[in-house]
């Protein structure tokens, strides 16, 4: 899923101090599950700021509304009085949806109240972790499926650099290796030979360094 | 082309080898790269430059540029940290206009270890695929796409291990990776425990690396048991037991802690030079370089 944070009340405050009437519009699917963005967020951030805004003598009426994915126009329509009927929007959704909003309502202002960090799990409860950089061309195949592009903090991928000791990166020590756990699956499924080989430079152009990306299905357009 | 540096013919000639490094610092008039060089002296084979190692220093091109005008052969080290294959090929070419004849690949600290977390990174390609490509560059005349390069290239390839990195058939894998893709000497991590460095040592050996390519074994001459403390706390690569920063704490005061870095290194040094089939020592300097000439006189190398 797309794991998001939210932004601080007094950076959300700023952001959206020139409007009386505000709409924060939640997201059903990936920022609810990682409880950045649901419709239990949009009531504590509508209230904080209602109360931050009190505070500051700040005159603000906040609406509150969650929809089931603000990345789909079939959706979008649901919330399409509410956002007529307000002076701006604060998307609780990723940076996807916050931009499927204002570009579906060009006139209306559209802010984002999260920061979206990654695509990654819930690890334990409270702790998600990045597994996914979206490169492109997944290599997972080889690395026994675990992501070096994304999870090496230098995205080596002929194996460990000089730092990596005892399972930790040199980044941080409280991150694992991901080469170290490479190492140990592969020896595990019996594909170390796999390491062996020299890869070449990856093909960032299928990353984001291609610039934004785009898929067309032939086979799906009308 | 075949790399023709002096490091190139002494490799070639089974020659010990002894290597120095080189750390500029944030200078804009070169003046600290001058002074450092002399006091480096004229008893290197070679002298490595670092590529802001530590921290923001001068450019590795332009105090490899400072090296040649000493009159000694710079080991240009470059990291694909800040760097993509453009910039690195660029540089290179750059390099061998200006006179380099050696570079050593590395991967480089991460930003976060040297002052600039919030920098991007780069990492466009690893230090194997790094070595792999100057070596096209050198054999082939070709640049990373397949272009030609104009005029001769030659640059004989380096590269580092760590000889602590565990576990051992990892490290050996990587090591033997870099090798076959190119690399014609190896300088290592500095060493603090002999007996754990012969382990890594004899590895190699028996995969036959050391017939494929020449291993320095790096050296460090530690200051105090705080500096000591200070490079394990922060950098995962320093491997320095607790036995040395108990020997260097016991020494007394600064001075004396100081002659005592110097003894440990002039041990290890003595060890090393022991072992069948090591080319030579890579002193890392960590920026003092006004003791190599004192560790080479006391080491007779």
């Amino acid at each position: 899923m797309i794991v998001a944070e939210r932004k601080k009340i007094q950076d959300l405050l700023e952001i959206v101090k020139s409007h009386k009437k505000l709409l924060v519009l939640g997201c059903g699917t990936c920022v609810t599950v990682c409880l950045a963005g649901g419709q239990r967020e949009v009531s504590i951030i509508a209230s904080a700021l209602r109360m931050a805004a009190k505070l500051k003598g700040q005159q603000l009426e906040v609406e509150e509304l969650t929809i089931e994915r603000q990345c789909d126009n079939v959706f979008i329509e649901q919330a399409a009085e509410a956002i007529q009927r307000n002076d701006a929007v604060l998307s609780l959704a990723c940076g996807a949806g916050v931009q499927a909003i204002a570009e579906r309502y060009p006139s209306k202002p559209v802010y984002a109240g999260l920061d979206t960090s990654f695509i990654g799990i819930l690890e334990e409860r409270g702790i998600w972790t990045e597994k996914c950089a979206a490169c492109g061309q997944c290599v997972l195949h080889l690395y026994g499926g675990i992501c070096p592009v994304t999870r090496c903090a230098k995205h080596m991928l002929n194996g460990p650099c000089s730092g990596s000791r005892e399972d930790r990166c040199e980044v941080d020590p409280n991150r694992q290796c991901a080469w170290q756990l490479i190492y140990k699956r592969l020896k595990e499924i019996g594909q170390l030979d796999r390491l062996k080989k020299i890869k070449p430079p990856k093909n960032w152009s299928r990353s984001q360094s291609g610039g934004y990306r785009t898929i067309l299905r032939e086979d799906h357009r009308v | 082309m075949k790399a023709d540096s002096k490091l190139a013919k002494k490799i070639e000639t089974g020659d010990f080898i002894v290597t120095a490094e080189l750390q500029p610092i944030a200078e804009a008039n070169g003046l600290a790269t001058e002074a450092a060089l002399k006091a480096l002296g004229k008893g290197l084979a070679s002298i490595n430059v670092s590529d802001n190692h530590h921290g923001m220093a001068m450019s590795s091109l332009a105090a490899s540029v400072a090296v040649i005008k000493s009159g000694a052969e710079p080991i240009y080290q470059v990291v694909t940290r800040d760097r993509n294959r453009i910039a690195i090929q660029s540089d290179l070419l750059g390099a061998s206009y200006l006179g380099i004849k050696n570079i050593l690949c590395l991967s480089g600290y991460h930003q976060v270890l040297t002052g600039y977390p919030e920098s991007a990174n780069v990492y466009d390609i690893d230090s194997t695929q790094f070595i792999e490509m100057v070596t096209k560059m050198s054999e082939k005349g070709e640049l990373d796409n397949g272009a030609k390069i104009d005029g001769q290239f030659s640059m004989l390839v380096g590269a580092v291990a760590n000889p602590f990195l565990k576990p051992l058939e990892l490290n050996i894998l990587k090591l033997g990776k870099k090798v076959e893709a190119g690399a014609k000497f190896i300088q290592t991590h500095a060493v603090f425990d002999v007996e754990t460095f012969g382990q890594w040592f004899n590895a190699v050996v028996s995969e036959g690396i050391d017939k494929k390519t020449a291993i320095l074994a790096g050296v460090f001459p530690l200051d105090s048991a705080d500096e000591a403390q200070n490079l394990r706390d922060t950098y995962t690569d320093y491997y320095v037991s607790d036995a040395i920063v108990e020997r260097l704490k016991k020494a007394g005061d600064k001075d004396s802690q100081k002659k005592e870095g110097m003894n440990i290194c002039i041990e290890i040094i003595s060890k090393l030079k022991k072992m069948k089939g090591l080319r030579g020592i890579h002193i890392l300097s960590g920026g003092k370089e006004e003791l190599v000439p004192q560790i080479l006189a006391a080491s007779g190398l």
